[in-house]
């Protein structure tokens, strides 16, 4: 009983007494450094190297610096089509080739698309590495574009929709914070497109986005695993090298997002959605920037875990929610802090996005303790361990560093700069980004709960009310 | 770059893998292609696979602990596992099991659940805890340079738990919740009623975390009772794995879990009831649960499968392999690769102490509900009639060879494997004769076994969706639909029906 009151005690100091030093438990764990070699081609390729024996595998990652943000105007959803559309027929390879080399012989082939990056990844054992290289080389070089392909996988696109969109009860909401949270930006498109603009795109206008993003001078290569470095040169030489980089610029996103200027609202209805939820994002700076460090630790120390500031509060103490997120989304062009709370039932949202809201300006009035610094930076330290056990997901770490930061040393480097992150550094971003005119603020709502003779339209375009501040929208929500 | 935030081109759970098996590779292209077509580059000798082994001891109140060690990641897995889980919540407190597991990390004698929280997560680490089919968990992952003292609120959860009642309240809203999200999912809503189809009132027919209704029915007593009579050091199997020497791993579950006082009552043996042989079906089951408003059709043929420790296990895998095993087996193939109707479909032998479900699911936009039924039952009927070619069961073995060895790559995938194993009182050593005993079967034995243990006339179909848009077409080929509105479902029912006396 005595320990378990000093154990409260030493806890409830801990938020309260914002100075008080602690001695140090333990070193700082570090990060085991991972060691990379580079080399750009003459085609202006980027190649990266990790050599790891430990187990008899290599994983492979081809990084296309093209997202979803570079998907044509009218043609959102592109630049995932296109995705699927490289696992079809190549000139030397028929169409599902690569699971033939990759599944087939004990591997697993998958790709991503994301906002600013299209990568291609696969694990395989060692010894066909170079049968991999041939066909990355082949996808790049000489893809098939065909119009059965088109249809046939731009039908599997309207199912991928349906099944992680239209389906699940929330994802809506997943489209919706996108769409609301950027004015200008290409962001607020969401990558999985829609429906319509998908209907609408031709096989020219696919054949026009290979030209002008698939070219060797915007692909990033990484390979971790077992191999010979020496062989490893000579088979990219050999493959990639002789692909040829066209002439032709390439177009690139120069859009600026205004800065938000007022806090906006919206309102919206889930069809199947059985309880509300609410979502609240703020513009961030960019991945690369100097903040993103505060940034990391502070969404640590706001929703990582059960002893976070948002579960604590929210989930445990008000039983507000029944779950909550902290997600600092940092992208390569500005990125997009969000902080989402699934409503208990019997709760209101207007509750709940109070009770957000107070977790932020405490963070920005009182200097977070030192063993909540602690803790953020140990979990950080954990989940980057966690990452990087396997061969892809070091690729993943190395890929991620050398595109979207623009230097792959930073793969290293970064941990130290998250662990010298103080409480001031924490109080300081707090106050700068989670301002009220920052703050763009999303309802989401059962069906059952849209009154009659509301303005709003069929097909769920939500409603917008400029709030000045907190507090219902027009027309009432919630029991 | 958020991982929230990429969109895949496959579902991860189609993921796992590596092994190397040579391969034919057949090339299909026209004539005009043909000039100038170049040949992958064949691959070059391939280098053996080595699993760690696992070593064990045993304390003297009765726990088995077994180690693993895989140095280079500075992480370590620990897990305890106690050898009963869902299939002993009594009949009408579905969740009983799942809730006692759960509740584990929410207070104990020496801390509250929010120092808890605090306490594993000031160390970086997380702390899990929930019960599954015959086994209930607690995990934690760490930093091996803070190790022990994990592994000492592991502990803690595990045998000093206080079941506050407001910490049961707090868990009963929280799942009731979270139950109500999960049944406006059609996929999940359509597993929970393949359960009910499957075993009817059998132990494992109700879904594991319970239902609206019977949450409400937990009382703290019943939490009590499971904890005292299931959770002690000889009915339970401690694993440690990852950046650890076996040594100090020992020497650390002694320290810890050494004085855990073992009952003078004898251990509880698992339940009769899982063992028993599931009567067959007179005549499998066509449910369609109608929910207007889905956005997709959820399809799943669901049948009795097999027992973890079935002599025929490794065929149980390797026909399931390539029936849905992966993105290149038949079910993605056909349905999604060749026709476009689904994002993915794939195929699962969930084998338990008892004998478990076998099921095959998918989701496609409701006007495809009744072709994708059609072609889950075909395909499946299609593994007994036709003899599989070498050139497909190679590679579906490949891929089976290269998830498991996959699975191992992480130290708690590396735990949760050799969990499993000792759960089920299999030899440790199954980790290194794994990949021979998938490389033996043949397709001879995929077509016995499909024919024997796998057949068609078992099978039962379960729809969630949108009925009026493929209900029709689905009786022209099942007579015996039953549609069940989703407002007249009942999951604590074999007959998954609420009784009209009820209202």
């Amino acid at each position: 009983m005595m320990f378990r009151k000093s154990i409260a005690l030493l806890f409830f100091c801990a938020l309260a007494c914002a100075a008080m030093i602690l001695p140090e438990a333990k070193a700082q764990t570090k990060l085991p450094k991972m060691n990379y070699k580079e080399r750009t081609l003459s085609n202006g390729m980027r190649v990266y190297s990790i050599e790891d024996h430990s187990s008899p595998t290599v994983a492979i990652q081809v990084w296309y610096h093209v997202g979803s943000k570079d998907d044509p105007e009218g043609r959102s959803g592109f630049a995932h089509l296109f995705e699927h559309i490289m696992f079809k027929s190549t000139k030397n390879m028929k169409s599902e080739m690569l699971d033939r080399l990759t599944e087939d012989v004990g591997g697993y082939n998958n790709a991503f698309t994301a906002d600013d990056v299209t990568v291609y990844f696969e694990v395989v054992p060692s010894n066909y590495l170079e049968t991999l290289l041939w066909a990355e080389s082949d996808r790049l070089a000489a893809l098939n574009i065909d119009d059965a392909n088109f249809k046939s996988e731009r039908d599997v696109v309207k199912e991928e929709f349906r099944q992680n969109y239209v389906a699940p009860p929330y994802g809506k909401l997943d489209l919706l914070v996108e769409q609301k949270s950027f004015t200008k930006h290409p962001y607020r498109r969401p990558g999985i497109g829609n429906i319509e603009e998908l209907d609408a795109s031709t096989i020219e206008d696919v054949r026009a986005f290979h030209a002008n993003y698939y070219r060797p001078d915007n692909v990033t290569l990484v390979v971790a695993g077992d191999f010979d470095q020496k062989q490893f040169d000579a088979w990219v030489d050999k493959y990639l090298g002789r692909i040829p980089k066209p002439d032709k610029p390439m177009p690139r996103v120069n859009v600026k997002e205004p800065e938000r200027t007022a806090e906006r609202r919206f309102v919206d209805y889930g069809e199947h959605a059985p309880l509300p939820a609410v979502a609240i994002t703020y513009l961030a700076p960019p991945q690369a920037s100097d903040d993103a460090f505060a940034l990391r630790v502070a969404e640590s120390i706001l929703g990582q875990g059960d002893s976070s500031r948002l579960y604590r509060s929210l989930v445990y103490d008000q039983q507000l929610a029944q779950g909550v997120e902290a997600d600092v989304d940092l992208r390569e062009d500005l990125s997009l802090f969000k902080l989402t709370a699934m409503l208990a039932s019997d709760r209101k949202p207007e509750d709940a996005e109070r009770a957000l809201l107070a977790e932020l300006k405490r963070m920005q009035d009182t200097p977070v303790a030192a063993p909540e610094l602690e803790k953020a930076k140990n979990q950080i330290i954990t989940s980057r361990l966690l990452a990087r056990e396997t061969n892809n997901g070091k690729a993943l770490a190395v890929g991620e560093a050398a595109v979207l930061l623009g230097d792959a040393s930073r793969v290293n480097s970064d941990i130290e700069r998250i662990q010298a992150v103080t409480a001031a550094d924490v109080q300081r971003i707090m106050k700068k980004y989670f301002s009220d005119t920052n703050r763009v603020v999303i309802h989401f709502l059962p069906e059952s709960e849209r009154h009659k003779g509301d303005n709003v339209t069929h097909g769920g375009m939500a409603r917008e009310s400029n709030g000045a501040g907190q507090g219902t929208t027009e027309g009432g929500t919630g029991k | 770059m958020n991982p929230l935030r990429r969109i895949f081109k496959q579902s991860a759970a189609f993921t796992l893998a590596l092994v190397a098996v040579s391969i034919t590779m057949t090339t299909d292209i026209s004539l005009a292609q043909q000039e100038q077509q170049e040949q992958p580059p064949a691959p070059s000798a391939p280098r053996s696979v080595q699993f760690p082994k696992p070593v064990e001891k045993s304390l003297k109140n009765g726990l088995r602990v077994v180690v693993v060690e895989r140095p280079g990641s500075s992480l370590v897995s620990a897990q305890v596992s106690i050898k009963q889980g869902g299939e002993v919540d009594p009949p009408q407190l579905a969740g009983l099991a799942d809730m006692t597991a759960t509740l584990l990390t929410r207070g104990t004698e020496k801390r509250t659940a929010p120092e808890i929280a605090e306490a594993i997560e000031a160390l970086g680490g997380s702390l899990e805890s929930a019960a599954r089919w015959d086994v209930s968990l607690a995990n934690v992952t760490i930093m091996n340079s803070r190790l022990e003292p994990a592994m000492e609120i592991l502990a803690d959860v595990v045998r000093r738990p206080t079941f506050k009642q407001e910490e049961i309240d707090r868990l009963r809203q929280q799942t009731q919740d979270e139950l109500s999200v999960a049944m406006s999912q059609p996929g999940t809503l359509a597993r929970f009623v393949a359960s009910r189809v499957v075993f009817g009132d059998a132990p494992y027919g109700h879904p594991l975390a319970g239902t609206l209704e019977s949450i409400e029915r937990i009382k703290r007593d019943d939490i009590v009772r499971l904890h005292s009579t299931y959770y002690r050091p000889d009915n339970a199997i401690l694993v440690i794995g990852g950046d650890i020497k076996a040594e100090d791993a020992f020497n650390i579950a002694e320290r810890i879990f050494g004085d855990w006082a073992k009952p003078s009552t004898p251990a509880p043996a698992p339940s009769a009831e899982t063992a028993r042989e599931l009567t067959a079906a007179s005549k499998p089951r066509v449910v369609v649960v109608d929910m207007e408003h889905a956005g997709q059709a959820a399809v799943v043929l669901a049948r009795s499968g097999l027992k973890r420790t079935d002599p025929e296990y490794f065929r149980g895998l390797v026909t399931n392999s390539v029936l849905g095993g992966g993105y290149s087996a038949r079910l993605n193939q056909e349905i999604r690769i060749k026709r476009g109707l689904s994002y993915g479909a794939s195929s699962a032998l969930d084998v338990r102490r008892g004998i478990g479900p076998f099921l095959a699911a998918t989701q496609t936009k409701n006007e495809s509900g009744a072709i994708v039924a059609s072609l889950l039952i075909d395909e499946l009927g299609r593994l007994s009639s036709d003899a599989v070619a070498d050139t497909e069961l190679t590679p579906r073995k490949a891929a089976l060879m290269g998830n498991f060895a996959r699975n191992l790559e992480t130290s708690d995938g590396l735990v949760a494997q050799v969990g499993s194993l000792a759960l089920y009182g299999l030899s440790l050593d199954e980790i290194n004769s794994y990949l021979n005993n998938v490389q033996a079967i043949t397709a001879s034995d995929v077509q016995k076994f499909a024919g024997a243990r796998l057949d068609t006339k078992g099978a039962n179909i379960i729809i969630v969706g949108n009925a009026r848009m493929f209900v029709d077409d689905l009786r022209k080929r099942f007579p015996n639909v039953e549609v069940i509105p989703e407002k007249e479902l009942d999951l604590n029912s074999a007959t998954l029906r609420k009784s009209k006396v009820q209202g």
